[in-house]
Order: structure tokens, then sequence, then C-alpha cells
């Protein structure tokens, strides 16, 4: 972590990954329906597996590209 | 046909012990943490199964299924957790524990603190929260056993305890994570096969199916709060941020002191966030969420509508109803294969708290190697034996041992765990005052909250805030730590972690 503030790539990973923490805080409000996506994924499901995504592609990005241990 | 599969079972994690036994150097070292030899695959295995458990076969599908998906979002938070503690935290906690050859986290605090009373406060406070947790695990199997069998759960409770008493007493560490890797794929194979056998006899149609018998008879299982009103917005944010203090989880944290090189911090987040994320953790999801409920509602079902701790049983129910006996008895087989995966890891970490952090911290500083793995191994005794009494009372539902005992407690030691490795100014004052007010609201909300899971929530929530705050305002008001413990903490583990891979 301390390695990680420590330059703008890592920065711009911390904000990606907080944003999306902040919208998971969020979209429980549209959760009072019970909405199906793609016919059989509850949205509380749906709304994780984009939050993977989100992970997912933050990291791939920043820790085979700028990982900050590598000299 | 089941007690000989039993039996045969039993075989193989005894032979895997003795084989682990016979290889192992005798050291403290290798028992405790492996040898800190362990690489990417079997660290992969070794984590998830030491975190997926018989609450994933039995808890968590039970709580969805009576509650809804809302629960879901605690699984997102574990798995922002776990891929967090091997992104930010797990790299510096490896390191400075390599540099000072610590063999327990908790050993690694207390130099950190320069504190012996924070060395007993946390090995008590994680003790405290980690044995309800070891203990669900054969009370796992025991509804397993007796939901295939008819007979007693104690059958099951003892089988269980039994088999983990070899797997840590023979073995230790590294055995226990070979183990895992035999027993992850065991439960794997089960989880999922179990779920697509299912889905393809019962609903032809497939998964959309099984969720239009849910959205067209009960549309409160398909939503927020769910049927009983648990889950408000509040209460699904609060579970994120319970599921995401995972990282604190000290069965977890001890596993990242095993790792062999730091290259293994940058591959285990894809393999949390892959492996564990999209894949594992959908299975009980579909199971719990979907194709359970579906199945309960269906006119002619063999498994009717279940609720409270009965609904813990519900996945095996179905399976030993709609699936031939055979493929029940290797379900079975499943859920001890994730009761004993976690349960070993947490044991071993509770025996290390008593020997490393209690006895050889406290009472006897100039043990021996061989007294520090005989006292541990008298630990792990002695807590199977209380893991055995709590399986037996079972006093609670599965998903209520972890949500709202284990993760909370554990999460008590998150803001010195946080600051030891990250913030030089963290204090030992800070810490002490951080984890005595947190763990005081804590149980403070368990002796005033009984049955009142909002309150009890925001108790919990209330409990980390007030940790945290005098965490890091004790700190800023007490002296910093010491220029030796700051050249140790960070300074030397900042070149360590630079040095070419």
């Amino acid at each position: 972590m301390r390695e990680i503030v420590g330059h703008t790539a890592g920065k711009i990973f911390l904000l990606v990954l907080l944003v999306s923490v902040v919208a998971m805080f969020l979209v429980p409000q549209y959760f009072y329906e019970p909405r199906l996506v793609f016919g059989w994924v509850p949205l509380p499901f749906a709304a994780g597996i984009a939050f993977l995504c989100v992970w997912l592609v933050a990291y791939l990005i920043y820790f085979f590209f700028y990982w900050p241990f590598r000299r | 046909m089941t007690i000989l599969a039993l039996i045969v079972f039993g075989l193989i994690v005894l032979w895997m012990s003795v084989y682990g036994y016979v290889i192992s150097s005798k050291t403290s070292e290798d028992y405790m943490l492996a040898g800190r030899g362990i690489g990417i695959l079997v660290m992969f295995f070794f984590m998830l199964f030491s975190i997926s458990s018989a609450w994933t076969f039995y808890g968590y599908p039970g709580y969805l299924y009576t509650h809804g998906p809302g629960y879901v979002f605690f699984i997102w938070g574990c798995v922002a957790g776990f891929a967090g503690l091997y992104m930010f935290l797990g790299p510096r906690v490896w390191a400075v524990a390599r540099l000072n050859r610590f063999l327990s986290p908790v050993e690694m605090m207390s130099q950190r603190y320069e504190s012996k009373a924070l060395r007993v406060i946390l090995a008590v406070l994680l003790l405290a929260f980690i044995v309800p947790y070891v203990g669900i695990q054969p009370l796992g199997v025991g509804l397993g056993f007796e939901a295939l069998t008819g007979m007693s759960r104690m059958f099951g409770i003892a089988y269980t305890v039994v088999l983990l008493l070899l797997v840590v007493f023979l073995g230790g560490m590294r055995t226990t994570a070979w183990v895992n890797v035999f027993l992850g794929l065991v439960y794997a194979a089960t989880f999922l096969g179990s779920l697509v056998w299912i889905v393809a006899k019962v609903f032809p149609g497939g998964l959309s199916e099984a969720a239009q018998v849910v959205a067209q008879n009960r549309p409160d299982l398909l939503s927020a709060p769910g049927p009983e009103g648990y889950f408000s917005h509040v209460t699904i944010a609060g579970l994120l941020i319970v599921g995401m203090l995972a990282f604190s989880w000290p069965h977890v944290v001890i596993g990242t002191m095993t790792a062999r090189d730091k290259l293994i911090f940058k591959w285990l987040p894809l393999l949390a966030i892959v492996a564990a994320g999209f894949l594992f953790y959908t299975i009980p999801f579909i199971w719990g969420a979907i194709v359970a409920p579906a199945i309960s509602l269906l006119p002619d079902t063999l498994v009717p509508p279940m609720s409270g701790k009965e609904a813990d049983n519900v996945v095996q129910v179905i399976i030993t109803q709609y699936l031939p006996r055979w493929f029940s008895t290797f379900v079975l087989m499943g859920v001890i294969a994730a009761s004993i995966s976690t349960a070993a890891v947490q044991l071993m970490t509770s025996g290390i708290l008593v020997s490393r952090d209690l006895i050889h911290g406290f009472f006897r500083p100039d043990a021996t190697d061989r007294q520090l793995i005989l006292w541990t191994k008298g630990a792990i005794v002695a807590l199977l034996l209380l893991t055995f009494g709590i399986a037996a009372w079972n006093p609670a539902r599965l998903a209520d041992y972890l949500t709202s005992v284990s993760v909370p407690g554990f999460a008590q030691w998150a803001p010195c765990l946080l600051g030891a490795v990250l913030w030089r100014r963290g204090t030992r004052q800070g810490a002490i005052a951080g984890v005595l007010g947190g763990t005081l609201v804590l149980v403070a909300g368990y002796i005033i909250a009984p049955g009142n899971a909002a309150l009890l929530g925001k108790l919990i929530i209330g409990s980390l805030v007030l940790n945290g705050l005098l965490y890091v305002v004790v700190s800023l008001v007490t002296p910093p730590p010491s220029a030796e413990v700051q050249s140790r903490f960070f300074d030397e583990v900042d070149d360590f972690l630079s040095v070419e891979v």
C-alpha cells in the first residue's frame, strides 16, 4: 500500500477501487424490486459481478504494468 | 456404503498426514509455517479452502434460502477483502515476518508496538472468536451426516474431530496446506457436480426455469429486504463492510507468512477475484438463492419449505432426496473436506497463538523448538475438545456464527494490523485503546441485543468505528514508536521488497 500510493498509477488504481466500493454502497436502493438479469440472475448478484469486473480490470492493468515491487 | 466411503476417505487423510509428518524437518518454523515455502498453486488451494467451509456449503445457502439474495454482499466484501489483503497488506506482513523470523502475526504485532500486554490482549481476543468458527465445521458435517443417514449428528462431529486431530497433530501447517489441495478438489467437485445434476434433473429449462418458479411464487425471495425484512439498505452496506474486513481473519493473515516469495502476492489477487469470486462462490449462491427455494416451491416437491436452523440442511436434504444415495455420500465427503480444510488451518493458528504468544511469550521465553511444537499440539487437542462441545451445543444458525460472532471479533484487530505495517505513527497506546474500546462495545452488543439483528448490526459497525477512531486519535497524541521499530518495520521492509525478484 505504501508503495502503491507513492506513484500516479497507484493512486489511480486506488481511486478506481474506491469508486467501485462507493458504488456498491449505493446500489442496494435498487434491490427492492425482484429483477432478474438474463432471466435468472438476481440484481444483488449481478451488481457484485460488475464490481468484481472493475476490480479485475484495474488489478490486471496495475499489477502487470505498474507493480511497485519490481525495479 | 456410507460408512465404507468414510473409512476410505479417512484413510487417505491419514496417509497424507503421516507422509507430511515423515518429510517434515521437525522444527517449529516447519511445523507452524510450513518452512515459509508454500508456492502459488498450493497457496491458492490452501487459502481458498481455508475460508470455504461447511458454512459455504450449508450456512450461506441456508441463509439465502430463507432471507433472499441480500446476504451475497457479505461474499462480495470478502472477495474484495481477500484480494485487498494480497494486494496491499500481504507483501509487507510476509516481508517483516521473514526478516524477523516471526512465527505468529500476534508476535509481529507485539514487536511492532513494543507491548507484551497487546500480545496477550490480541491472542486472547483472536482465540475467543476463532473457536466458535472452528466449532461450526464439525457441526456442519454432523448436520450432513444426520440428513444423509438419519443417525445422530454426534457421529459426524466425532468423525471430523478425529480427522482434524490427525491432520494438525501429525502434519502441521505444510500437511494442512497439502491436504487442502486434495480436500478442495473433492469439495469443488461435489459442490458443482451436485448443482449441475440437480438442475439437469429437476429443471430441464435450466436456471431460468428455476428462477421463474421463485419469481412467480415468492418474489420476496429475489429482492431486498427479504421475507423477514432482514436486509435493509443499511444492513446490506454493513455486510459489505464486514465482508471486506476478511483481510483481518487470523488464519488468513498467518497464511501470508507461509509464502515462498513475493511473486505470490502478484498472482493471488487474480485467483481470488476470478477463481473464488466469479466461479467458486457462485455455486452456493445459485444453490441457496435460486435452486433450493425453487425446488421447495414446486407443487410435487420432495423438500417442503424449511425454516430456522433446519434450513442450514436444505442443500444436503435436497441432494439426499433427489440424487442417488452414492452421490449423497460423495457430497457428504465434500462437506467433510470443506470442514477439515478450514478447521485445520484455524486450529493450527489457534495452537500457535497459545504456544508462541501466550506460553512462549510470557511463561517460558527460553523454550526449545521441541517444546514449542509440543505446546502447539497440546493446545490443539484442548481446542478440539472445546470445539467438540460447541458443535454438540449448536446454539445458533451456521451463518450467524460467522457474520455476527467470529468476523466482527476478528475485525477488532484490523485497525492496529493495518497500522502496524502501513502507518509509522501508530502507537502501542493507540492499538490497545482501539482494541479494548471496540471489543467492549462488541461484547456489550452481544449482551444487550441478543436476537435483535438490526441493533446488533449497528453495534458491530459502531465497535469498528470506535476502534479505528481510538487507534488514530490516541496514536497521534502519544509519543511515536522508537526509531528502531520504524527502521525494522518500514525502512528494512521497503528495501527488502524493492529488490529484483
